[in-house]
């Protein structure tokens, strides 16, 4: 992050925010809950009133929101674009709910391809961090003050394993550009992705344990610029799930094996890497080639 | 050495100064909300948001864990503006300290978080859209006449040269009440320094006295504050119709158009206004941190003293003209050299050194603002040599004691005083001792207990 560009105020700030609208996840959610817990009306409201703090807490903010279903990933909002296009009267709110509205409606005519249709349920977090991470590039990148930017992932669905290799590549290139990715599970279930995603980045994990007093979370948590982070206390991760998925067959693994040429993992012993094609000699069966990797690892 | 500073009062001190009942009634719109909320500190913001949703009292021992305890300080800056603002209420229920938001401000802060971006009023439609000013036009417009503003004040310094100014009542007065003219309309100390700082707090300066002179013209200062702070949320280049406004709005906006925030148009059926760049500039410096609106440098200096400004503008030339000996005028360029008279002269008229150089290094043109340092460093420094040439006096606040009961207590104190590098003059013989005035106390101490144990 070139600081030489910052804009002089210390809490300008631009956050990309991803939204799962999983519909599988609202819908179940909706049948088996009834109307209790979090809907997807109450969770887009609270979503709504966010962003519109993030731009009321300083007229150089700026708020992108990305939002993510099971195929496809689009934005939906960008406050630098009050586009000459749209009617001046509408206010952000109502723009952000309208594309909403027609995101769900093209994945839902979205042509499912004949090997999908085998129920893929999970939402597409990987591509959605992408592209908040290319826009975010191009704003670094422009030459121009920029304000300080971080991702904000509202992820409610469990884990993808298969997305894991897509997921950790962008998480790295986050990393390395000094971009802190927030993390906030919004479902039943705490999220391995994410919590690594927050530690490698320097961001906040956190599963609310009350969904319904989600926006409550956002403001207190969430919205915390980079520079108030140092002086406020916030959540400290009560441990990271740091465990990997294999390249063969995506599952989640404890114990495992791991190619010594490219760091692949596998959760069974092979004799070639399929990724890099190194053959592991068959000579040696004391696996030079295959080492055990252990990856329980909890952080206190 | 004195140094004549102006009191760096922000917009906001002004709003913590007014009566309660006066500040409750500015909070009645969500647009000054909106407005007080953005020039809080980062932390206190956070607070803010924080209580946003919470209609109970919050005890003050759960916000004052809300920070890191080496942040104590940054803590309490924060609660005292907010209480200052009357943000923040404090109720003493029992023992403890507890804390709300203010009742209206939550309110209404609630409304701007539900309606979210809109602007306060619609623009017109686009009917007119032709006779509209490009954004590049209202921006000349704008600095224009913000030019000839300060040039009414200029011309004033420097009569000669000003056959052609036209001057405004309005603006005179509101100098003359800034104390940047005196009666005589001659420039004071304090204009001149004027003239050298950055646009953004010129332009608070004078809003600030247009303010405070508000209640003698018959405007309502809460509705004032209340319309300049809404103005700052209107979209740049869009025009919004005059004829909702009321009219003490219509009269500020008339008086607004000669300092160059807004400007008027008028078609067959409608009046509107345009806000300018400048007035979200005036937004933007109500925070204590202001991001500075930058117009692009011109200014060159060598190391030989020379000066090259790339200007044609008459008001940058008349304030070079300040502290420099004009040369060569060029279409496009003026030459003026630094030396002993000119400088000497900019001191005499009330400005520093220091002012002198910060302006030369903030329209620095761009081909040298990227070398470090912008204006050579031996111009720097002699700029400086000059200055403490002509102050050679240094001011110490100073206390001085005499009428000493013996030679003993005399010579103790004289003693304290020089182990603490604080004597400044003594007089053995009259038993006179002048001592700096931080030390005041210890002596008193001292002399108390001396004089006792005489006894």
């Amino acid at each position: 992050m070139a600081k030489s560009n910052d804009i002089g105020q210390d809490d300008v700030s631009q956050v990309v925010i991803l939204l799962d609208v999983n519909p599988y996840f609202w819908g179940r959610k909706s049948i088996e809950s009834g109307s209790s817990g979090l809907t997807f009306n109450q969770f887009m409201q609270s979503v709504v009133l966010f962003v519109n703090s993030i731009l009321l807490l300083n007229n150089l903010n700026e708020a992108a929101v990305v939002a993510f279903g099971t195929r496809s990933c689009r934005f939906v909002f960008n406050s630098k674009l009050q586009g000459r296009n749209d009617k001046l009267h509408s206010s952000p709110s109502s723009r952000l709910l309208k594309h909403i509205d027609e995101f769900l409606n093209t994945e839902d005519a979205l042509p499912t391809s004949m090997e999908q249709t085998n129920i893929n349920e999970s939402s597409l977090l990987s591509g959605a961090l992408s592209l908040a991470l290319c826009y975010i590039q191009r704003t670094l990148k422009s030459g121009q003050p920029h304000p300080q930017p971080r991702v904000l992932c509202l992820q409610c669905k469990s884990d993808a394993p298969q997305q894991y290799v897509a997921i950790m590549n962008a998480v790295f290139s986050a990393q390395r550009s000094m971009i802190p990715i927030d993390t906030c599970a919004v479902g039943t279930e705490h999220s391995a992705f994410l919590q690594q995603a927050a530690h490698i980045t320097g961001g906040i994990y956190m599963k609310p344990s009350m969904p319904e007093g989600i926006f409550q979370y956002l403001t207190v948590v969430f919205a915390t610029d980079l520079h108030s982070r140092r002086f406020l206390q916030l959540p400290r991760p009560a441990g990271v799930d740091f465990r990997a998925s294999c390249f063969c067959h995506k599952k989640t693994i404890d114990m495992g094996y791991i190619c010594s040429v490219c760091l692949s993992i596998f959760c069974k012993k092979r004799s070639s890497c399929s990724t890099c094609g190194a053959n592991f000699s068959q000579r040696q069966p004391t696996s030079i080639g295959l080492k055990r990797k252990s990856a329980t690892i909890t952080l206190s | 050495m004195p140094k004549v500073k102006f009191v760096a009062q922000d917009f906001m001190g002004m709003v913590a100064n007014l009566p309660a009942i006066k500040v409750d009634i500015l909070y009645e719109s969500h647009w000054t909300c909106q407005a007080v909320f953005r020039s809080l500190p980062p932390i206190a913001k956070m607070y803010v948001l924080r209580l946003l949703y919470i209609d109970s009292v919050v005890k003050g021992k759960v916000i004052d864990e809300w920070i890191t305890p080496e942040f104590q300080s940054k803590h309490r800056i924060a609660i005292d503006k907010l209480e200052q603002l009357r943000v923040l209420l404090t109720s003493e229920g029992g023992r403890e300290q507890s804390y709300k938001l203010n009742p209206r401000f939550q309110k209404q802060l609630r409304q701007a978080l539900a309606s979210g971006g809109v602007s306060p009023r619609d623009s017109l439609s686009s009917s007119i859209a032709i006779r509209l000013p490009s954004l590049a036009e209202l921006d000349s417009y704008a600095m224009k006449q913000w030019e000839g503003v300060l040039l009414q004040l200029v011309s004033t310094a420097f009569p000669e040269s000003a056959h052609d100014v036209s001057s405004d009542r309005f603006v005179i007065e509101t100098f003359q009440k800034a104390k940047l003219l005196d009666s005589g309309l001659k420039l004071t100390e304090a204009g001149f320094q004027f003239l050298l700082m950055d646009t953004s707090y010129q332009l608070w300066q004078i809003v600030r006295e247009y303010i405070s002179s508000a209640e003698d013209r018959g405007i309502n200062n809460v509705e004032l504050i209340r319309f300049l702070l809404e103005l700052g949320f209107h979209v740049v280049g869009q025009p919004y119709n005059r004829d909702t406004l009321t009219n003490t709005e219509e009269t500020v906006l008339e008086e607004l158009k000669v300092l160059g925030l807004v400007q008027l148009q008028q078609g067959m059926k409608h009046r509107w206004f345009i806000p300018t760049k400048l007035v979200t500039n005036l937004a933007i410096s109500l925070s204590e941190a202001s991001s500075r609106y930058q117009s692009e440098g011109f200014i060159v200096v060598e190391t030989n003293f020379r000066l090259y400004a790339y200007t044609s503008s008459k008001l940058q030339i008349q304030i070079l003209r300040l502290f420099a000996r004009i040369e060569y005028l060029l279409p496009n360029l003026t030459v003026g050299t630094l030396n002993r008279e000119s400088v000497q002269n900019a001191f005499a008229s009330g400005i520093s050194a220091e002012q002198i150089i910060t302006f030369l290094q903030q329209n620095a043109h761009p081909h040298v603002a990227k070398r470090q340092p912008s204006v050579p460093e031996t111009v720097c420094d002699q700029i400086r040599l000059w200055e403490t040439d002509s102050k050679r006096v240094k001011f110490v606040p100073a206390c001085y004691y005499d009428d000493f009961p013996s030679k003993e207590i005399f010579e103790k104190v004289c003693m304290f005083a020089r182990d603490r590098n604080g004597l400044l003059w003594e007089d053995s013989s009259k038993k006179i001792v002048m001592v700096q005035a931080d030390l005041h106390e210890e002596i008193r101490s001292i002399i108390r207990q001396q004089s006792s144990y005489k006894r």
